[in-house]
C-alpha cells in the first residue's frame, strides 16, 4: 500500500461505483437464471442434456448442482464477498455457457439454452444462439471488469483489509510531515 | 477492524513495526478460517442442493385428484387423443401438453376443476394428447399415459402424472403410479410401460399435433377453436365451456 497524490480524479472516484453496478447486474441474472431452474429439476437436467456435451452421468449432478451454483454466486456477488474470486468463477461458468451454445449452433442442434428455466429442444426456426451468445459475452465482459476491478462500493470484502482505506475519501496515508500528527489520527 | 494498524506503524519505530506485522499474521489466519467457512458452506449447500433434487425426481410418486368421472378402458388408435369424460358432452375440450412442461403442470392446477367440473355436469368431454417433445420422461409418460388408457384408468393415472411434475418418470416410477392412483400396476400394465409398447402412438400424437399447428403447450381448444391461456381464468373458461355451442367442432 503506497499513498497516492491526494487528489483523487473522476474515473478513481468512479471506478469502485462501477464495480458495484457490475456486481449486482451479474448477481441479479445468477439469481434469476438459479431460481427459475431450481424449482424444476427434470426440466433443468433435460436442458443440460439437449447440448450433448456432457457424458450421461454427469447430467444430472450438472442439471441438479448448477442452480444452486449460480444462486451462491449470486447471493455472494450482492453481499460483495470475494469479489475476485468470484467474478473468475463467474467468468469460467459464463465462458462455458458460451461454448455450450456456439458448439449447439455450429452442431446443428436446435435447443434453447435453458439459461433461464426450460430449454430442451426447439423447433427449427426457434433457436436465439445469437441474442444468447451476446448476452453472455456481455456478462462475461463484466465479470472481466470485476476480475480487473474488484473494489466495489457498498461491499462486505472481507478478505480485503486495505478495504476501509480505499473506501475512504481521504488518501489512506497522511503524508509525511515533520511535526507531530495531532487530532486528525485520534479517528 | 484495521483502524490506525498501519498507520501507527509508520509513526512509532520498530515495537510498533512488530505490533501491526502480529496483527497482520492474525488477519490473514482469520482470512484463511473465513475462505475455508465460506467454501465449506457452498460446498454443503450445493451438494445439499444437488440431494435435495435427487430425491424430488427419483422419489415415489403421490396419487393425484380423483376423476370427476369413473374411467372406463378406452382403445387408443395411432394420432387420435385420450378420451377422457362423457362421450355425449356436448362440448369438446382438446388439450395439447407435455408431461414435463412445468407451464402445463401449471394449467392443470390451475384449471383442473373446471376442467373436472364441466366433465361432472355432462358439459364437455377432454380429447388429451399427450405430447413428448422435452426428454425421455414425456415420452415414457406419454406411453405410460396410454397403457393406463386402455386398461381403464387413463384418467386418474393423466392427474396423476401432472401431480408429481418433478420426477423425472422411471419405469419403477410410473409403475408405482398406477398403484397410487387405484389402478393395477402389475402384469399388462408393467410390461406395457417397460416395452413401450405405445411408442407408435405416442410419435403419431407428435405427429398429429405438428399437423394441427401445435408448436407448444399446454395448448387448448374449445370445439376445435384455439383458447389462448395466455390470460386465461378458470372462471372464464367455465363460461366458455358453458356458451359452447355444440357441434362447430
Amino acid at each position: 500500500m503506497i499513498a497516492r497524490a491526494p487528489s483523487r480524479s473522476l474515473p478513481t472516484l468512479a471506478a469502485p461505483w462501477a464495480s458495484t453496478a457490475a456486481r449486482w447486474v451479474l448477481a441479479a441474472v445468477f439469481l434469476t437464471a438459479g431460481g427459475l431452474k431450481v424449482v424444476d429439476p427434470s426440466s433443468s437436467v433435460a436442458a443440460v442434456r439437449a447440448y450433448q456435451l456432457l457424458p450421461a452421468g454427469l447430467e444430472r449432478p450438472v442439471g441438479w448442482g448448477l442452480p444452486f451454483v449460480e444462486i451462491v454466486l449470486g447471493l455472494l456477488l450482492v453481499v460483495g464477498a470475494f469479489t475476485r474470486v468470484l467474478a473468475v468463477v463467474a467468468a469460467v461458468l459464463l465462458a462455458a455457457f458460451v461454448v455450450g451454445v456456439v458448439s449447439a449452433a455450429a452442431r446443428g442442434l436446435t435447443i434453447d439454452c435453458g439459461c433461464f428455466g426450460s430449454g430442451g429442444t426447439v423447433a427449427a426456426g426457434q433457436t436465439r444462439y445469437t441474442g444468447e451468445v451476446l448476452r453472455d459475452v456481455g456478462l462475461l465482459l463484466l465479470a472481466g471488469w470485476l476480475v480487473w476491478q474488484p473494489r466495489s462500493r457498498l461491499a462486505l470484502e472481507p478478505l480485503a483489509p486495505e478495504r476501509a482505506d480505499i473506501l475512504r475519501s481521504e488518501p489512506a496515508l497522511p503524508p509525511r510531515s515533520p511535526r507531530r500528527p495531532r487530532l486528525e489520527d485520534a479517528r | 477492524m484495521s483502524t490506525g494498524g498501519p498507520v501507527r506503524a509508520v509513526r512509532r519505530g520498530p515495537e510498533a513495526a512488530r505490533v501491526a506485522a502480529e496483527q497482520a499474521a492474525r488477519r490473514r489466519r482469520e482470512q484463511k478460517i473465513l475462505l475455508a467457512a465460506v467454501v465449506a458452506l457452498v460446498v454443503l449447500v450445493v451438494g445439499g442442493g444437488m440431494g435435495l433434487q435427487a430425491w424430488r425426481s427419483g422419489r415415489a410418486p403421490s396419487t393425484g385428484p380423483v376423476p370427476a368421472v369413473a374411467d372406463v378402458p378406452q382403445t387408443v388408435a395411432d394420432g387420435q387423443p385420450l378420451r377422457f369424460g362423457p362421450a355425449a358432452a356436448p362440448a369438446t375440450v382438446t388439450l395439447y401438453e407435455d408431461y414435463h412442461c412445468p407451464h402445463c403442470a401449471d394449467f392443470e392446477e390451475e384449471f383442473g376443476d373446471v376442467l373436472s367440473g364441466a366433465q361432472t355436469t355432462g358439459q364437455a368431454r377432454v380429447d388429451l394428447y399427450p405430447m413428448s417433445f422435452i426428454d425421455a420422461g414425456s415420452a415414457a409418460a406419454a406411453n405410460a399415459a396410454a397403457c393406463a388408457a386402455e386398461a381403464g384408468f387413463g384418467q386418474a393415472y393423466h392427474l396423476g402424472l401432472f401431480a408429481n411434475p418433478t420426477l423425472e418418470w422411471s419405469d419403477r416410477q410410473l409403475v408405482d403410479l398406477a398403484g397410487e392412483v387405484g389402478g393395477q400396476p402389475g402384469g399388462a400394465f408393467s410390461t406395457c410401460v417397460t416395452t413401450r409398447a405405445k411408442s407408435s402412438w405416442v410419435t403419431s400424437v407428435n405427429t398429429a399435433a405438428d399437423a394441427n399447428g401445435v408448436e407448444g403447450t399446454p395448448t387448448l381448444f374449445l370445439d376445435g377453436a384455439p383458447v389462448p391461456v395466455e390470460g386465461l381464468t378458470p372462471e372464464k373458461l367455465q363460461t366458455m365451456i358453458e356458451t359452447a355451442t355444440p357441434g362447430n367442432g
